[in-house]
């Protein structure tokens, strides 16, 4: 079955615009908030052609996030934790494909640890003391849905 | 085979301004660390010239503004002062005849004082001493009780005599009117003559003898003989000396400045021959004699 070449790249940008509004709408609601958040950092941005763009989308999602809860005196954290994290999972993306559905939720698990580790370090460094808030297990609960989401919808890089 | 490099290719400049948005990001987070004076300090001084410039800036306009304005306050103190000029001018030229008979009056008051006499002041309302038959038209008259051939003088000499005296005004014959008489006497010689007018500001002294010795120059007083004028009081002074048969023709420029009179006095009818100018101030005694004999 052929695909357009030009197809997957425009869902996918159009589904990483819809989890900037989602975000940016979200805020009332932290925990689904942060799910969006791990959804774009994780499971989009590593899926664009080049790492660059994925960063990009990224820190976008961080600004947007820390611009929409305005809990920290300096925002920037979030943002830098998010390209980190991005960049671990699309070298991992590279190195590794996924080749199974569960496989690829455990890598989601440890990359949404390593990512909140990384976001709750940048913040600290960026802000100083601040809550971890339980964003992170909303994430990790909910790897299912999203994580399996981003490898049906829209193959990563090595399915291509 | 992918490129690996950080050269000036598509994957280099990628991963430069992947680079750059990371480090970027760190720097950004890093302004939040710590305390604010050190990068309060940063800011400051990166700020310092744009703030320099500003200042220079500000001192500029200020000194213009300033400038300006004091353009603008000299401007219209020019204005002011150029109307108060104006004003003053205006008053100047209103107050002009009183200021200077004023100043007519304070000198006649002077030589009313040096002379023992009852003079009596007259203003002179009306000079037409250069029409045929002219003379001064006095303010005082009857009234005041003056009478025809009293003398008139003003602080620069004699003037002339009451020609016709009205109810409240009188004319005056002045000394060069071509029918004007005044015994004379010259300052050296002291031969006596009598003074006749030649027109205006001349007269010519007659019955001065040819063997009489008389300079240009010399003074020429009233000689009392005409009982008008008590003796002494100042004319003229000899202008031009010529013989003329037995008698020298003497031209005299009277000192009285007629043409430009405000003020006169009026002499009593038939005053005295001689007056005694009054006593100076009584000088204090010597020391040494006090004690006395």
């Amino acid at each position: 079955m052929s695909q357009a070449p030009g197809t997957p790249k425009v869902h996918r940008f159009f589904l990483a615009l819809l989890c900037l509004g989602g975000i940016h709408y979200t805020a009332p609601w932290p925990g689904p908030q942060a799910v969006l958040n791990t959804f774009l950092v994780l499971g989009l941005a590593p899926g664009f052609d080049s790492p660059l763009a994925g960063i990009a989308w990224a820190a976008a999602g961080g600004w947007v996030i820390e611009g929409s809860l305005r809990l920290y005196p300096h925002l920037g954290g979030t943002a830098f934790g998010n390209m980190l994290a991005c960049l671990l999972a699309f070298s991992l993306l590279l190195r590794w494909p996924p080749h199974a559905l569960k496989p690829y939720w455990g890598r989601q698990a440890v990359l949404v640890i390593v990512h909140t580790l990384l976001v709750q370090f940048s913040i600290s460094f960026a802000a100083g003391a601040h809550t971890w808030g339980t964003g992170w297990l909303w994430s990790l609960v909910l790897i299912p849905a999203w994580a399996t989401l981003a490898l049906r919808l829209h193959p990563p890089l090595h399915r291509k | 085979m992918r490129q690996r490099g950080w050269g000036w290719s598509p994957i280099g400049r990628r991963r430069w301004t992947m680079a750059a948005l990371l480090l970027g990001h760190l720097f950004w987070m890093g302004l939040g660390r710590g305390g604010s004076n050190r990068w309060q300090h940063l800011l400051n001084l990166l700020a310092a010239p744009p703030m320099a410039a500003s200042s220079r800036w500000e001192r500029w306009r200020a000194y213009r503004w300033q400038r300006v304005g004091n353009l603008n306050q000299a401007q219209a103190d020019i204005l002011a002062l150029r109307a108060q000029v104006a004003a003053l001018q205006t008053t100047r030229e209103a107050e002009a005849p009183r200021v200077a008979e004023a100043g007519e009056a304070i000198r006649l008051l002077g030589l009313k004082r040096l002379l023992p006499l009852d003079f009596r002041a007259a203003r002179v309302i009306a000079n037409i001493r250069k029409a045929p038959f002219g003379g001064m038209i006095l303010d005082q008259g009857e009234d005041v009780g003056l009478t025809p051939d009293q003398g008139v003088i003003c602080p620069e000499g004699v003037v002339g005599r009451l020609w016709d005296v009205g109810m409240a005004q009188s004319s005056l014959l002045p000394l060069d009117a071509y029918n004007a008489s005044t015994g004379v006497m010259l300052a050296r010689s002291r031969a006596t003559g009598v003074l006749q007018g030649l027109g205006p500001g001349k007269a010519a002294i007659r019955y001065i003898g040819n063997q009489e010795v008389v300079q240009v120059g010399e003074p020429v007083f009233t000689s009392g003989l005409d009982r008008v004028f008590p003796r002494g009081l100042l004319v003229g002074y000899v202008s031009a000396v010529q013989p003329h048969d037995v008698e020298l023709h003497v031209e005299v420029v009277l000192a009285a400045p007629l043409d430009r009179l405000g003020l006169v006095l009026i002499l009593p009818a038939h005053p005295q021959l001689e007056i005694q100018p009054p006593a100076g101030p009584a000088e204090p005694a010597a020391p040494g004699k006090q004690g006395g004999k």
